[in-house]
């Protein structure tokens, strides 16, 4: 009787399972290339981390779309080419509160409840990861902000457009070439394991060690890591002439606060956030524990009075100064050159099909510059012309001046090196 | 036939009947639930989530509720699930829900690798299931260990996505977690586990192999939670270590369990949809105030009804019961 039962509901579980299967085709959303009538408004849709590890970047970044649909509205909408005519944004944003299950949730409900027309990813890889196949899935577009993950970009997949930084691996190509210009010789390396961190850290390794130099110090740390004295100890024993740690924001200011507690001074000390996020750094590790230590310096450091879409360094940092005060920071360009992207992909798209967006943010590769420098985006999807500079943090009399000290062309100071009480 | 033999008969038929019924009917009425479900709400990922956290809510059900174990580290088997599924996706071409079998039996493995933390109590043992879980977290991430797990760049089985399937998995795996817990629950094994978990000495006095039968409920509710960190790694497609091993999984779990009732077959499923439900109904516009809701609903509970929605329901049926008899 008990194994009739469990028959009984073994074959009422099958014919349910076939129910839900055949509704699962159903409910895909397709890219028809059928141009029907203009659309009242474009959705753009988002999620932000409006608390917990990512929300110091994710809401800059936020900010910086808020920034451009704010703008467009001011002028009547978006321009969208496939109709010749600017139509009102609507922008439909979800707190995932930092968590990657909560985002793939809310991005789901962005395609399939809210059907949005434009879709962009939250802050960094670990956020934007589940987009990726959700995006693929429902022939969806997916404007991924900064998730600049390796994974995310294979020949196979058509849906993504990386919108503001090259993919991390090839992130510290000029930081290498600038330690080889420099002859620094032994080098120590800490990383977080984690996509972002350990990738960078791959590509720095093997691109020292073409040049024939080996990292005397190579060492990856959970991404929870928020102690380095023990650690700083035993790099400070191998006297090394560069000390290199690639983290999270989170990361990189308990490891900076740790140096600067520890009293010990080395030659050259890099950190990856403090470029994209100088004020907060400031406030959190202070202007001495900042001073001489280099960084990846941000678009948002380099000037660019003249630009193919949106507006330029000078309006920009005047106009969201005044729209979003204190929250001026190379994410929240970020974010505003996200919507510059889809702007752009908008203009050139024949229709408003998911397909045609694509092939319109294609069309712009390699024919736009905006504040973000020169968009290029290789057939994978992704951002390959945005290199970042090796940027170094002087004191001033406003308290730390960032300059790109790495290569010559983006210059606007000279390394000092070594850090001077090293 | 004399006429009390017979009315016993009666009786024994009708009890059989009904201990077969009532788990039949737990186990169908989500499962069919979860299968309308998406006729109403496209949302398929949030209804897979969902259905995941029932069957987590399950296997803490297992193990907390007939044991009295707290698996604070019960994410390690999720976690372990979704990586031994997704390995054996990529590397073997296994069929995904051939996979997910596997990630079952990887999480079970792993159960009985970690099977010496019996040995501790109480907070003891919670505290050692998430040390262990987080060890190996730490040993997956590894970028050392890259040509096994692939390290810190997670995995992406795109080409295995499948959302429909994925869905249909965790509503089967709703029912098989919903069927193991009335097994137990209705199986001498289970009067076992009630009584070791009640007092593991009389227990063990009066003839329970206390070790063996804590293992086995150990390995069933490793097994669900592999399972359930399979079909997780498969609807999600592409995600890092921290997604899949990520303590909040266990939190919401245990809570989801808590909140419906351990013990019973019923709560742990309802506690996981009205709790997941409230979460996402919040969460669309609000998350921040789930935290408030989420911290006040764990207070109440805890001060008004400790054993669960289902608990503060018999107290109430108890009650009227009582009144009615005194009535009459």
């Amino acid at each position: 009787m008990r194994t009739k039962a469990l028959l009984a509901s073994a074959a009422a579980l099958g014919v349910t399972l076939a129910a839900c299967g055949s509704s699962s085709s159903s409910s895909t959303s397709s890219g028809s290339s059928s141009t029907p009538a203009a659309p009242a408004q474009i959705t753009v849709g988002t999620t932000y981390s409006g608390s917990g590890a990512y929300a110091t970047s994710s809401i800059p970044e936020y900010d910086g779309i808020k920034f451009w649909v704010q703008q467009e509205n001011a002028k009547g909408g978006v321009f969208v080419g496939a109709y010749n005519k600017r139509i009102p944004v609507k922008l439909v944003a979800y707190n995932d509160l930092s968590s990657a299950t909560t985002a793939a949730t809310q991005y789901n409900q962005l395609i399939t409840q809210d059907k949005v027309n434009i879709f962009i990813a939250d802050f960094g890889s670990v956020l934007t990861a589940p987009a990726v196949s959700l995006a693929e899935a429902h022939k969806v577009v997916l404007f991924d902000q900064t998730g600049t993950g390796i994974p995310f970009f294979t020949p196979q997949n058509k849906y993504i457009v990386l919108c503001d930084l090259p993919v991390s691996s090839i992130w510290p190509d000029v930081l290498a070439k600038f330690i080889i210009s420099k002859k620094i010789k032994n080098i120590a390396a800490i990383y977080d394991t984690n996509d972002f961190d350990a990738s960078q850290a791959t590509t720095l390794k093997s691109d020292l060690a073409a040049a024939g130099i080996n990292l005397s110090y190579y060492q990856g740390v959970p991404t929870s890591t928020t102690s380095y004295g023990t650690l700083l100890q035993t790099i400070s024993a191998q006297k090394p002439d560069a000390v290199l740690e690639f983290g999270y924001a989170a990361n990189d200011t308990p490891f900076l606060q740790n140096v600067q507690s520890s009293g010990m001074h080395f030659k050259m000390v890099f950190t990856v956030f403090p470029g994209q996020l100088l004020g907060l750094f400031q406030q959190q590790v202070g202007n001495a524990g900042l001073q001489y230590t280099y960084t990846y310096g941000t678009n948002f450091y380099v000037n660019y009075p003249t630009v193919t879409e949106g507006l330029n360094s000078a309006t920009f940092a005047t106009d969201f100064a005044k729209a979003f005060p204190g929250q001026l920071n190379s994410l929240s360009l970020d974010g505003y050159n996200t919507g510059l992207v889809v702007q752009a992909s908008l203009k050139n798209a024949k229709s408003l099909s998911q397909a045609d967006i694509r092939a319109g943010a294609m069309a712009a590769s390699g024919n736009m510059t905006t504040l973000d420098g020169k968009f290029v985006l290789n057939s994978e999807g992704a951002q390959t012309g945005e290199l970042l500079p090796v940027a170094q943090l002087f004191p001033s009399s406003t308290g730390i001046t960032l300059k790109a000290v790495y290569p010559a062309s983006q210059a606007t100071g000279t390394a000092v090196y070594p850090a001077p009480g090293a | 036939m004399p006429k009390t033999a017979e009315i016993k008969t009666l009786q024994n038929t009708g009890s059989k009947t009904k201990t077969l019924i009532s788990p039949a009917i737990a186990t169908l009425v989500p499962v069919i639930g979860f299968a309308l479900a998406i006729h109403v709400y496209s949302n398929e990922l949030l209804l897979t989530y969902m259905a995941i956290y029932v069957a987590l809510a399950q296997g803490v059900n297992i193990m907390y509720g007939f044991t009295g174990y707290l698996p604070f580290g019960y994410f390690g088997f999720f976690g372990v699930g979704a990586y031994v599924s997704g390995l054996a996706m990529l590397n073997y071409n296994l069929p995904p829900v051939v996979a997910v079998i596997v990630g079952g039996l990887g999480g079970a493995l792993v159960g009985a690798i970690l099977s010496p933390l019996f040995r501790l109590r109480g907070a003891y043992f919670a505290i050692g299931t998430l040390a262990a879980s987080e060890a190996i977290y730490t040993i997956v991430a590894n970028p050392s260990l890259q040509s096994i797990t692939n390290g810190p760049y997670g995995l992406n089985l795109a080409n295995y996505y499948s959302s429909g399937m994925a869905y249909g998995s965790a509503i089967a795996l709703v029912a098989i977690s919903i069927i193991a817990v009335s097994y137990v629950r209705g199986s001498r094994f289970g009067l076992t586990l009630k009584a070791i978990r009640d007092d593991p000495y009389s227990a063990s006095m009066a003839g329970v192999n206390v070790p063996r039968q804590r293992f086995y409920a150990w390995l069933i509710s490793a097994a669900i939670a592999g399972m359930a960190g399979s079909i997780f790694g498969w609807a999600t497609s592409v995600f890092y270590p921290q997604a899949v091993f990520d303590s909040s999984l266990s939190v919401l779990a245990i809570v989801f369990a808590l909140f419906g009732g351990v013990g019973s077959v019923w709560g742990p499923t309802i506690g996981a949809v009205l709790l997941y439900s409230v979460y996402n109904a919040i969460g669309i516009s609000n998350p921040e105030y789930f935290q408030l809701i989420y911290g006040l609903v764990i207070v109440l509970l805890v001060l008004f009804a400790p054993r669960g929605l289902l608990g503060f329901w018999n107290f109430f049926a108890q009650k009227i019961r009582r009144k009615r008899v005194t009535n009459d």
